[in-house]
């Protein structure tokens, strides 16, 4: 039997594939019109495919628990999610203003401080963040350029409006996870990218080369490119080994490198050492050097910190830029956006209450269970608590913590997150689930690039809002369709 | 070529010769076992020796009983040389290089992990496991063809080469030293003189070497002929002859590496000279044991001239710094 589309259930919110039941919206059309021609059988049948390409293809995650590392599956749902381009162009354009926005507050912030002296942004943040690296301070890399790579969070209110969550300007992963969903999705669906209207997204690592080539401290035609990875057991080392396989560059670890007294980095290969330009390194800022940050680290480089201040060598992004990936210090980026460009941020954040403020807080300790309260500097929705959802004991713990710590807590107002037609894991139907989307924005000073579209993620469990694949999120191809090319 | 990845590339190759000669000689030594006379007992002891492995094992196992010994050698992962281990560790190295390879030789490997993960164990009863060694033995042999076929036959490439062959010279004498032990016990009592043929066929058989031997030697299986042929013959694959000269080619290919030089002269040398009527009646243990102490300079002069490279590096490496890629 045919998929009945009118039996699909989006009413209650904002649907990505659907304006109505049985209505697709035009971007979605001709997707829901084919996967309508399958019968239920014939879909189960396409996930198997999926399933057996993604574990013959390798494409894995690393979770750690029960005490150690799993390699799983990485878990994908088969339904695309689109995007019409008209809307996509927009973003773009507004992700482009915000990470242009977001590099001149870091190196304002390492340098005169401006904004605060301009009383835009109070200075006391600072003193408290976790993320500030003192030892930064007064470095100008080359193009004045920090966040070479930031993952933007975006989620789909239920009136349709698109709004940042965050951006994620540390180490932010699932790049790779973007480029292979396609690479499944046309294993299992080629038929649907006849017509020639999908954007492709497999641009990225030749973006990204060029990138961290403009961060080559020599004039060179061929930098030396590497990407330092922790290693085997991170949960991002399959991401580590397409990106340097993708691009053609060494993969290295820690010990794979040193510092010479001339202050340049090298590599130990078997033909003695070499010089490298350029690090795109996927080791925390703490962890990076031992000299200069945690001595405890074993990832790291000693004498890192020392070769990139000198300017002999490039690190992707630089040190000491997670200060502006804070969920508090986010709640600034429009303010920055009009201080430094003098233009109107042309994607709003999500409302946000600061607990370092009185009155947002007094606000948040009364609505605790309407609001979504996050720390400030944790990353993969852990140490979240999602009032609505949750027990008078986990607010009354939240209520201590953010009065114990005020600074490091804000509240948003829970979103109604936007849906999309899923296959459910138990019994392979279609209902709705909740997704966010995940760009990366690529900055090198003259220019910035941003992916198709990016990564969707998905939280698989009915009615859950959170996708990270840790906890249980999985994904979907995310297409970006020009409907005048159809 | 960072030092790290030689390394690796170096024991992916091992662990596949390692997984793939042990599959053969659990093969061989099954058949082996259906043909020998009753009160002849060779037993499953020889096969834990042959791989060096009695202290893990007895500290495990009770006994010498088919059913332990297969299942040691094959799916135990508490076993570091056992199939599943050679092809579980094979496959984390490929892993942590998998940037640098092809990506089909990825998805073989993981298969064929994946296969003895699931499926190794029910492979152990003699009726299935002719065709789970089978399977291990192509599945590597494919992985092979896929390497070399698919993958550049740079620097990388002959690391993953010496590793190979290095292992495989290891494999053929460890598994003469073992096999031998026992004819030397059997040189008495003519009555069993046919079963001696068969074992000495069986010898050539864990390597492959029967079919190859009957076309060079043209003779009855004899004992000094099958040792000349799978320690010196040269174009014989299995032989360690063969895998010494393949070392040889590969170094002559890496940059400048003299400290090898001296034990691989002397173990060709040794092999070149051997009189194996004599060997065969005196001293035979004691000649391959030499051989293996050949074997084991090499890789340790190949691991502190191109794994452990620590920084401070020799004239001869800067001389050929110029070439790196």
């Amino acid at each position: 039997m045919a998929i009945d589309w009118l039996q699909y259930r989006c009413k209650g919110f904002y649907d990505e594939l659907f304006a109505a039941p049985g209505e697709p919206r035009a971007a979605a059309k001709h997707l829901v019109d084919y996967l309508g021609s399958l019968n239920k059988t014939e879909l189960a049948d396409r996930r198997l495919a999926a399933e057996l390409a993604i574990k013959v293809m390798g494409i894995t995650f690393t979770v750690y628990s029960e005490g150690r590392n799993v390699d799983r599956s990485w878990p994908f749902d088969i339904i695309p999610r689109t995007l019409p381009k008209t809307e996509w162009m927009r973003t773009e354009a507004g992700l482009q203003q915000r990470v242009r926005a977001l590099n001149h507050f870091i190196q304002d912030i390492y340098g005169a401080q401006k904004i605060v002296k301009d009383k835009v942004f109070p200075g006391e943040l600072l003193q408290e963040s976790a993320n500030f690296r003192p030892q930064c301070v007064g470095m100008k890399p080359k193009h004045g350029v920090w966040a070479h790579i930031c993952g933007s969070d975006l989620v789909r209110d239920g009136d349709g409006t698109l709004y940042v969550l965050e951006d994620n300007l540390r180490v932010p992963s699932g790049v790779s996870y973007m480029v292979e969903n396609r690479q499944v999705t046309k294993r299992v669906f080629p038929e649907l990218f006849q017509t020639g209207t999908i954007l492709p997204v497999d641009d990225y690592p030749a973006q990204l080369y060029d990138t961290l080539a403009a961060m080559s401290p020599r004039r060179d035609d061929a930098p030396c490119i590497v990407l330092l990875t922790p290693g085997i057991y991170n949960s991002a080392y399959f991401e580590h080994s397409w990106l340097a396989q993708q691009m053609g560059i060494e993969l290295v670890e820690g010990p794979d490198l040193f510092v010479g007294d001339d202050d340049c980095v090298y590599m130990r290969t078997v033909y003695g050492k070499r010089r490298v330009d350029v690090i795109y390194r996927r080791i925390d800022d703490l962890f990076i050097d031992p000299e200069a940050f945690r001595p405890d680290s074993v990832l790291g480089v000693p004498g890192l910190m020392r070769a990139w201040l000198r300017g002999k060598v490039g690190l992707v992004n630089a040190p000491g830029a997670g200060v502006a990936d804070d969920k508090v210090v986010y709640a600034f980026v429009p303010k920055m956006i009009r201080y430094y460009l003098s233009e109107e941020p042309i994607l709003p954040n999500v409302p946000s209450y600061l607990c370092m403020m009185e009155d947002d807080r007094r606000y948040v300790l009364d609505h605790l269970e309407d609001l979504v309260v996050k720390p400030a500097n944790e990353s993969g929705g852990y140490g979240m608590l999602i009032g609505p959802r949750s027990t008078k004991k986990e607010r009354e713990k939240f209520h201590q913590l953010i009065s114990a710590n005020p600074r490091n807590y804000m509240a948003q107002p829970t979103l109604s997150l936007s849906t999309a037609p899923t296959l459910t894991l138990s019994d392979g139907s279609i209902e709705p689930r909740h997704l966010d989307l995940r760009p990366f924005i690529l900055s090198r000073g003259e220019s910035t690039y941003v992916t198709t579209g990016g990564l969707t993620r998905v939280a698989m469990v009915k009615g859950s809002l959170v996708v990270n694949s840790s906890q249980g999120g999985g994904a979907k191809d995310t297409w970006i369709v020009d409907l005048e090319a159809a | 070529m960072l030092s790290r990845v030689a390394d690796n590339l170096y024991w992916l190759g091992r662990y596949l010769a390692r997984a793939e000669n042990t599959a053969r000689l659990v093969g061989v030594h099954s058949h082996l076992l259906l043909d020998l006379p009753r009160g002849v007992s060779l037993g499953w002891s020889p096969l834990i020796a042959m791989l060096g492995a009695d202290g893990g094992y007895l500290s495990r196992y009770q006994d010498y009983s088919e059913a332990n010994v297969v299942h040691f050698l094959i799916t135990d992962r508490d076993n570091p040389s056992s199939i599943a281990s050679s092809i579980a560790y094979a496959r984390e190295i490929l892993r942590t290089i998998r940037d640098g390879m092809p990506r089909d030789a990825w998805e073989q490997l993981n298969a064929l992990h994946l296969f003895m993960q699931e499926e190794g164990e029910a492979h152990l009863p003699r009726a299935q496991r002719q065709a789970g060694l089978t399977k291990v033995v192509d599945g590597i042999l494919l992985l092979h063809g896929l390497l070399g076929a698919n993958m550049s036959h740079d620097v990388g490439y002959h690391f993953l080469q010496l590793g190979l062959h290095l292992e495989q010279a290891d494999m053929t004498t460890r598994i003469l030293d073992v096999r031998t032990v026992d004819l030397i016990q059997w040189k008495t009592g003519d009555e069993l003189r046919p079963f001696q043929h068969i074992q000495w066929m069986s010898v050539l058989r864990s390597l492959m070497a029967y079919q190859s031997y009957r076309r060079y030697e043209k003779s009855r299986v004899s004992g000094p002929a099958a040792l000349r042929f799978l320690l010196q013959n040269r174009e014989f694959p299995r032989s360690a002859m063969y895998c010494l000269n393949k070392i040889s080619a590969c170094i002559a290919k890496l940059p400048a590496n003299r400290a090898t030089e001296r034990p691989l002269q002397r173990i060709r040398a040794l092999i070149q000279d051997a009189n194996f009527e004599r060997l065969l009646e005196n001293g035979l243990h004691e000649w391959l044991d030499e051989i293996q102490i050949g074997i084991g300079q090499i890789h340790d002069a190949l691991a502190k001239r191109y794994f452990q490279f620590d920084g401070v590096e020799s004239s001869e490496a800067l001389q050929s710094q110029t070439v790196a890629a």
